[in-house]
């Protein structure tokens, strides 16, 4: 959507339309063949999403962490690196994140909260160096090593969790101070009701502003690019590959922590397992979608935070499932209409 | 009788108009040379007529007949093939798995190894290919990935053939293998397209010659009146070529080394692709490296720039840093997607942020120092043509000011008016006080610009020809004995 010559701009906002367009058909065609009235589905979804300020600030709420875990994912597919890893990354900083806050009791909230976001931000990026070594050392696929690692990183979880840090006969932590929660937008103006929705959020926004400016405004980004595009090039024209590869995937998966925010410090205040909700795979989607631009990332994630929400507010009449069938409609419509214009404007791939 | 007709095939991309009104016809069972500067236009037309482009205007007529291809499926459905300047293989597929992937003929879902096989193996027979179809692509060489290629257009018996560039890539031994190949081709009655650079090729090969300018045809001939003085001013049109400027000899004393390796073994999956290496790269001087392709160029040119560390023997180096115009452009040479200016920009120290306007201002600078012709500065370098490409790393190599430069094949594929101005920037910086390294399989060129000329054979570098022979004695005799010693025979 935001790419640098102005027919490639075109070509994505026609294929964006088109998409939405076609995936809006196809959905309609579908809940008429369950029998339900298509109009009444997507009129109950746009009021509950739009039309409520509860609404529109849980939809925000359920954008936010798409967005944080979009932009980890958009740095590491720019570089090339299929980093498939980032539920169980994301999971590992946020356990980390909720952990650390409980023993820091003694400092400033605004200290104890960026300590939190070192802490999980570097437990992350260490499951993503994992990987990123055993690419490069022993050239294996990230692919396989960050799913296994998925896998290894849950089940330990789960095994900390009940042998030493939940609460008794829950999944979950304990409670953090209050004084260390992030503030809810609720509390400052009564239009949203109520809703989760919290800083988190501007802070998502500031993170895909940043990521935008270091991937296409910064000398690192350019590297980042280049290596994704031709690492064998790039080692002739000067860069080291693997260095620059590994960089990448630690600040990715570090990336991804920053997730738990969202849910630890503004909303429940512990971590609870399978909090995340598959959001380290949706995220994938969210970043493809958007060509792994961090700005087209924000309005992807909000797409998907729509489809997310409303889902919940047509349950009575469709199976909430419809919206993932509205999302798979949606991935590969994009990506088959994309490849269709572009062969229109004539956009050499 | 034509096989192909063009009748008025026009076509631009965005304000460039990169074919005008082309109107030329093809006859059946004859090669039929395209001829042209960089960007001229050549391969852009070769597409239009292999479905891959669509003309904006004007018809195509296979054998007598308009058609309108929407794709390169219609193309090969009428029996074209084209031999791509950049070859598309699978490196992890064998030979075999490679010519049969995507290929209609298979349409009936069970395939029959066996029969493929053999059918390949008869192919391989009658052209005198020499491929083991059991190889992985990764294993063999450009000039046998080439062969692939062929294989491929064969199997599918295609009967009109474009050639773009195909020589670009070849030796002398292995242009004249091709060149057989290619007359075998005519004896069976097939029609060849066939784009180069090379003037005496053309007069080798031709029935009929068409030349390009700046998207317009400008020239044609037969067979018995060609002129390749006459071809290449009509290729050029009214400009002068560079001139390289006069070598200066400074005195012995400034004429230092700025690397030197000493006994320089390399071994590689238990083969010696360097043996004892012994070299000095001085500056004031040009020290060309030539051999066929594949005896250890790549492997001394990897050694220097430090990308091979478990080397026996002493490498010393003047600075830490080198430059390289790497010899595949495409794979090592630049980052396609990315234009001149951030190609350039890749290459210097990183300074905060980076507006569009550097970017754009970068590949302007250099566009114009250089003279890159592109539509404009937010051009992807791949989508230059292949001079221009080569002009714009050349010219991030130049603009970054390094002491030792090495240039690996820096005119392949270039044509005459790109590769005089190559040359003239070459000997610039060798009288600037640099110290190059030259490496090329284009004796002409390594003739013309070394100052010292070494040979290199399995890995060794086997004599050097210091100055005072390089230009005393009789060019043919030197030549001769060059290309003996290129093929190991002392
Ligand atoms: N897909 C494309 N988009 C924009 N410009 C292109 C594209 N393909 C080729 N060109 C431009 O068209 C001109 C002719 O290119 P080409 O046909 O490759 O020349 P030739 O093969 O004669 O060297 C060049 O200036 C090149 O930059
Ligand atoms: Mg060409």
């Amino acid at each position: 959507m935001f790419s640098r010559t102005s027919i490639q701009t075109k070509a994505n906002i026609i294929s964006i339309s088109l998409s939405l367009a076609a995936t809006f058909i196809i959905t309609a065609l579908l809940i008429i063949l369950i029998g339900k009235n298509p109009i009444e589905v997507f009129g109950n979804m746009f009021s509950e999403v739009f039309l409520s300020g509860y609404g529109i600030g849980q939809t925000l709420f359920k954008t936010t962490p798409l967005i944080i875990c979009g932009c980890g994912l958009a740095f590491c597919f720019h570089a090339s690196i299929f980093n498939i890893g980032a539920e169980g990354q994301l999971n590992a900083g946020a356990f980390a994140m909720s952990l650390i806050a409980l023993k820091l009791g003694a400092f400033p909230w605004y200290i104890s909260i960026i300590i939190c976001i070192v802490v999980a931000f570097g437990v992350s990026a260490l499951f993503g160096l994992i990987p990123a070594i055993i690419k490069i050392k022993k050239d294996v696929s990230e692919v396989i090593t960050t799913i296994m690692m998925n896998f290894i990183i849950m089940a330990l979880i789960n095994y900390f969790l009940v042998d030493f840090f939940a609460v008794k006969s829950t999944m979950h932590t304990e409670k953090i101070p209050e004084d260390m929660m992030l503030m809810k937008f609720s509390s400052i103006t009564s239009f949203f009701q109520g809703s989760s929705l919290n800083i988190s959020f501007i802070i998502a926004l500031a993170l895909a502003v940043i990521s935008y400016i270091v991937i296409y405004k910064t000398k690192f980004g350019y590297e980042i690019r280049a290596v994704g595009f031709n690492p064998s090039a790039s080692k002739y024209i000067g860069l080291s590959p693997d260095k620059i590869i590994i960089i990448t995937f630690i600040i990715g998966a570090g990336i991804t922590s920053l997730t738990g925010l969202n849910f630890i410090m503004g909303y429940k205040g512990f971590y609870e397992y399978g909090f995340s909700n598959n959001v380290g795979f949706t995220a994938i989607a969210v970043a493809l979608l958007a060509r792994n631009n961090p700005i087209g990332i924000i309005f992807s994630a909000l797409l998907f935070g729509v489809l997310d929400s409303g889902g919940l507010a047509v349950n009575e009449i469709v199976p909430k499932e419809i919206v993932l069938v509205v999302q798979g409609v949606i991935i590969l419509t994009i990506l088959s209409i994309n490849t269709i214009v572009d062969k229109k404007f004539n956009i050499a791939k | 009788m034509y096989a192909v007709e063009f009748e008025n095939i026009t076509k631009s991309f965005g304000l460039l108009t990169v074919n005008d009104k082309v109107t030329f016809g093809v006859k059946e069972n004859s090669v039929h040379c395209l001829l042209g500067e960089n960007g001229a236009g050549k391969s852009t037309l070769m597409k239009i007529l292999f479905g891959s482009y669509k003309q904006d205007s004007g018809t195509i007529k296979i054998r007598g007949k308009e058609v309108k291809f929407k794709s390169p499926l219609d193309a090969i459905d009428e029996k074209i093939g084209m031999l791509y300047q950049h070859f598309m293989l699978i490196d992890e597929f064998t030979i075999w798995e490679n010519v049969v992937l995507g290929n209609e003929m298979n349409a009936g879902m069970k395939l029959d190894y066996k029969k493929i096989k053999y059918r390949l193996n008869e192919i391989i027979e009658i052209y005198n290919l020499g491929l083991d179809i059991n190889k992985k692509i990764c294993d063999i060489s450009i000039s046998q990935e080439q062969k692939v290629e062929l294989l491929k257009l064969l199997y599918r018996n295609s009967d009109i053939l474009i050639f773009d560039e195909p020589t670009a890539v070849l030796s002398p031994v292995e242009v004249n293998e091709f060149f057989k190949i290619i007359e075998k081709f005519k004896a069976d009655g097939k029609t060849i397209i066939f784009i180069t650079h090379k003037l005496n090729e053309v007069k080798e090969l031709a029935d009929r010659v068409s030349i390009l300018r700046k998207g317009q045809l400008v020239y044609e001939t037969d067979k018995a009146d060609i002129d390749v003085q006459k071809l290449g001013k009509e290729i050029i049109g009214n400009v002068e070529v560079a001139e390289s400027p006069a070598k200066i000899s400074p005195n012995e004393e400034n004429k230092k080394s700025f690397i030197e390796l000493k006994d320089v073994t390399l071994i590689k999956d238990k083969v010696k692709v360097l043996d004892d290496i012994t070299i000095d790269i001085r500056r004031y001087e040009i020290h060309g490296i030539c051999g066929v392709e594949g005896n250890g160029q790549q492997e001394l040119v990897d050694v220097i720039l430090q990308f091979e560390k478990n080397i026996s023997g002493t490498v010393m180096m003047k600075d830490e840093r080198v430059s390289i115009v790497p010899d595949d452009r495409y794979k090592r040479g630049m980052i396609k997607e990315f234009t001149v200016g951030e190609n350039l920009i890749l290459k210097k120290p990183s300074e905060g942020l980076i507006s569009k306007r550097t970017v754009d201002t970068a590949s302007q600078y250099i566009m114009k120092k250089y003279d890159v012709r592109a539509p404009s500065a937010e051009t992807p370098i791949g989508s230059l043509s292949g001079g221009n490409q080569q002009k714009a790393i050349i010219a991030r190599e130049i603009e970054m000011q390094q002491n030792t430069m090495i240039f690996y094949h820096p005119t392949r594929g270039v044509d005459i008016n790109a590769t005089a101005f190559i040359h003239s920037e070459i000997v610039s910086l060798r009288n600037a006080g640099k110290a190059i390294l030259l490496v090329s399989s284009d004796l002409d060129e390594l003739l013309k610009l070394s100052d010292r000329l070494s040979v290199m054979h399995k890995g060794r570098l086997i004599k050097t020809f210091d100055e005072t022979e390089l230009s005393s004695g009789n060019r043919n005799n030197l030549l001769e004995q060059i290309g003996k010693l290129m093929i190991g025979i002392h």
